[in-house]
C-alpha cells in the first residue's frame, strides 16, 4: 500500500490512503470550492470507496488536514472496453494549497496503484467546457480516446444523487487549479 | 494487490459454516442482497486471502535484517508460543463480534445500516476462518499440544462471556452498540492488523492487507452511520439520541484502550518482530483518532443544527461549548466527548481506579456507581457484567483483592459449550471417516496482554 510507501515529504504535504475519518476534511475542501456544503455526498461516495478499495483512493495530508483528495477505481468489460482499466472519479484541491503539484502526486499514487490492480489503460470523461480539468489531465499525460460520451436527457426524470459524479466522470468543485 | 485465495481443509470449513448456521443464521440474507446494497462490487468469498509479494525480511525486532520465518518451528518456542496465542486471540475476536452483532442486528431502523453490519460480519467470519488457515495450515506442536483440531473446536465453542478479550464478552443492548462497536472497537482492530503487517512471521504478515482493506470498510460502518444520526439528532427528528450514542462510546472506548494491553508492556511483540509498536505508543495514537472521529462527529451536528456557519465557526463554537457551557443554543449535553482514558478501567495502569468521563475523581464506591449509572446505558447497568465489576470494585476498594488479581477475574462469565447446540453428541468439527482426532475439553480462557 502506498500509504506505507510515501511518507511526510519536505513541503509537508504526505499522500495516504483514504480513510472515513477524511469525510469532513473532502467536505470541507468542496465547499470552500463550490461554497456548497453537502456532507451527505461525500459520506456516500467516501462509503462506497473505502468498499470498493480505499488504496486507489489517495488523501493528500499537510498538518494533520485534508488538502487535497482523488477518487478512482478499476473496471473492467464496461462499455465492451474488455481491458482492465483504471478510471478517475473526482478530485479536489484546498484552494490554499494548489499550485504545490498536490494533484500530480495525486495522480501518481493512483497511477502506481491501479498499475499494480492490473490496469493497463487509465480513463477519465471530462466536461468539455472545464479546460483547466483538461488541460491538468494532459499534462499528467491523459490523450484524447477513440470514444464519444453521448448522453440523453429524460424528462421528468429526479437528477439523483446530485454532485455525487457519474461512474468514471471525473469531476471536480469548479474553480481550482489542480 | 495480488491475493491469493486458500480454502480451509473441508473438515474445517464445514465447522466454520456449521458453527454459522447456529450464531450467524443473517448470513444468508448477504449473498440474497448483494446487488442491491453493494452492486458491482465482488461477492463475498469465505476463503483465507494471501497478499502476494510482500517483502521477505524482517523489518523490526532482534532479528531485523533477517529472513522473514516460513514456519512455526523456525520461531523458537517463546516467539512461536506467543504468536500462537495472538492468532488465538484474535480468531476469537472475528467469531466473538458475530455473535455480539447477531443479536441486535434486526433491530436496525435503516436497511442500509443492517446491510453494511451484515457484510461487517461476514467480513469478520472470514478474518476468523483466515486465522483457523494460520492454526491449520502449520504445525504448531512444537508449542502446543493441542491439534489443530481442538484449538478450532476450542475457538468455536466460545460464547459472549466466554472470549479471550474482554470487548467480546459484552451483549448488545441496541443496534447503537452495532454501530458504535464498529467505530470504536473495530478501530482498535485496524490498529493490530496495521501493527501486524511488519510480522517476522511471513503467513501471518500476509495475511494482514486483505484484512486491513476490508476493516476499512467496517470503520466507515461505523462512523457514516453516526454522522447520519447526529445529523438528524440536531434537526431534531431523532430516535437515536445523542445522549444513547454518548452513553454507548462509555461502554466501548473503555475496553477498546484496554484491548492494546498494558500501557508498560508490549516489548516482547516487539522483541519477536510481530508488531512495530508498543502498547502505549499504540494506545495514544488510537485515542487521538478518536478524538478526531468525535470532533467530526460535534461538527456533524453543529452545522446541521446551523448551516449557516462556515467550518472554522462551527469548530470554535463546539470548542466553546465543550469549554463554558450552553451557546447558541447548543449545551455540552447536545455534544459528544470522549471519556477520560481512566473511565471504567478494569485492566492496565488506571484499572480499579475511581475516575469519571471527564477525569474527575471520585471517593467512593457507591459515589461512583452513581456516576456510572448516568453515564452508560441503563440496559447495560442491568448486565452480569457490572454486577461482576461493581462486585470486583468494591473488593479492590475495600483491601481484600489485589487490583492485578481483580484485573485476572474479569472476564470470567464462563459459558464455554464444547458441543455444537443442535446435538449434544455432535461437535463443530466432524471428523472424515478414518480419522480419529478427539477434542479435549475446552482449555481456560486465557488472557493474552496485548494480544487481539
Amino acid at each position: 500500500m502506498y500509504s506505507q510507501a510515501v511518507s511526510a515529504t519536505p513541503g509537508q504535504v504526505r499522500i495516504r490512503t483514504l480513510s472515513e475519518l477524511d469525510i469532513s476534511g473532502i467536505v470541507a475542501i468542496d465547499e470552500r470550492l463550490t461554497g456548497v456544503y453537502r456532507p451527505d455526498v461525500w459520506e456516500r461516495r467516501v462509503g462506497y470507496y473505502i468498499r470498493r478499495d480505499a488504496d486507489a483512493c489517495p488523501v493528500a495530508e499537510a498538518d494533520g488536514k485534508v488538502v487535497g483528495f482523488m477518487f478512482s477505481d478499476v473496471r473492467g468489460g464496461e462499455f465492451g472496453l474488455e481491458e482492465t482499466s483504471g478510471w478517475i472519479e473526482r478530485f479536489g484541491v484546498d484552494p490554499d494549497y494548489q499550485g504545490r503539484s498536490i494533484g500530480r502526486r495525486l495522480f501518481e499514487a493512483v497511477v502506481a496503484h491501479l498499475k499494480e490492480r492490473g490496469a493497463s489503460v487509465m480513463r477519465t470523461i471530462v466536461d468539455q467546457k472545464d479546460e483547466e480539468l483538461a488541460s491538468f489531465l494532459r499534462a499528467v499525460g491523459f490523450r484524447n480516446a477513440p470514444l464519444t460520451a453521448l448522453e440523453l436527457p429524460m424528462s421528468g426524470a429526479s437528477d439523483g444523487a446530485a454532485g455525487a459524479g457519474k461512474p468514471g466522470a471525473a469531476s471536480r468543485p469548479t474553480g481550482q487549479k489542480p | 494487490m495480488n491475493v491469493e485465495q486458500t480454502t480451509l481443509p473441508k473438515k474445517f470449513h464445514d465447522a466454520v459454516l456449521h458453527w454459522q448456521r447456529h450464531h450467524f443464521p443473517d448470513y444468508d440474507l448477504l449473498p440474497k442482497y448483494w446487488e442491491k446494497y453493494f452492486p458491482n462490487e465482488p461477492e463475498f468469498c469465505l476463503c483465507a486471502k494471501m497478499e502476494i509479494g510482500m517483502g521477505d525480511t524482517i523489518e523490526v525486532g532482534d532479528r531485523k535484517g533477517q529472513p522473514r520465518m516460513l514456519k512455526p518451528a523456525e520461531m523458537g518456542e517463546d516467539a512461536a508460543g506467543h504468536l500462537l496465542a495472538i492468532i488465538r486471540a484474535q480468531a476469537s475476536t472475528e467469531f466473538g463480534s458475530i455473535q455480539q452483532h447477531e443479536g441486535t442486528l434486526a433491530r436496525a431502523q435503516d436497511d442500509e445500516d443492517r446491510f453494511w453490519v451484515l457484510r461487517v460480519m461476514a467480513e469478520e467470519l472470514r478474518h476468523g476462518y483466515q486465522m483457523f488457515h494460520m492454526l491449520t495450515s502449520q504445525d504448531w506442536s512444537s508449542v502446543s499440544s493441542q491439534k489443530a483440531e481442538e484449538m478450532v473446536e476450542e475457538i468455536l465453542s466460545m460464547r459472549t462471556g466466554s472470549h479471550v478479550l474482554d470487548a467480546f464478552n459484552l451483549d448488545y443492548d441496541s443496534f447503537v452498540d452495532n454501530v458504535v462497536f464498529a467505530a470504536v472497537i473495530d478501530r482498535v482492530g485496524k490498529y493490530q492488523l496495521s501493527m501486524q503487517r511488519v510480522c517476522s512471521y511471513k503467513p501471518f504478515a500476509q495475511s494482514m492487507p486483505p484484512m486491513l482493506r476490508e476493516e476499512a470498510f467496517h470503520l466507515a460502518a461505523g462512523v457514516i452511520p453516526l454522522r447520519r444520526w447526529v445529523q438528524r439528532a440536531a434537526q431534531g427528528n431523532e430516535l437515536v439520541t445523542v445522549s444513547a450514542i454518548q452513553k454507548s462510546f462509555h461502554k466501548w472506548f473503555p475496553r477498546g484502550l484496554e484491548m492494546f494491553g498494558h500501557e508498560k508492556g508490549g516489548e516482547s511483540n516487539v522483541r519477536f518482530g510481530f508488531k512495530n509498536m508498543k502498547n502505549a505508543e499504540a494506545q495514544s495514537q488510537y485515542y487521538d483518532e478518536c478524538r478526531k472521529m468525535i470532533a467530526d462527529l460535534n461538527q456533524r451536528y453543529v452545522r446541521a443544527r446551523s448551516p449557516k456557519l462556515s467550518p472554522e465557526q462551527a469548530e470554535t463554537l463546539v470548542s466553546r461549548v465543550l469549554q463554558d457551557g450552553t451557546r447558541d443554543g447548543v449545551a455540552r449535553e447536545d455534544l459528544l466527548e470522549l471519556p477520560d482514558p481512566r473511565f471504567f478501567r478494569r485492566k492496565g495502569e488506571p484499572a480499579w481506579t475511581l475516575i469519571g468521563t471527564r477525569g474527575e475523581a471520585f471517593e467512593t464506591v457507591d459515589g461512583y456507581l452513581e456516576h456510572l449509572k448516568a453515564q452508560l446505558p441503563e440496559a447495560y447497568l442491568a448486565s452480569r457484567d457490572m454486577s461482576l465489576y461493581i462486585g470486583t470494585l468494591r473488593e479492590v476498594v475495600a483491601g481484600t483483592l489485589a487490583p492485578e488479581q481483580a484485573s485476572k477475574r474479569m472476564p470470567s462469565l464462563k459459558r464455554v459449550g464444547g458441543v455444537c447446540p443442535c446435538s449434544k453428541s455432535v461437535r463443530w468439527i466432524v471428523e472424515e471417516p478414518g480419522e480419529a482426532a478427539t477434542p479435549t475439553p475446552p482449555a481456560p480462557d486465557r488472557v493474552v496482554p496485548g494480544a487481539v
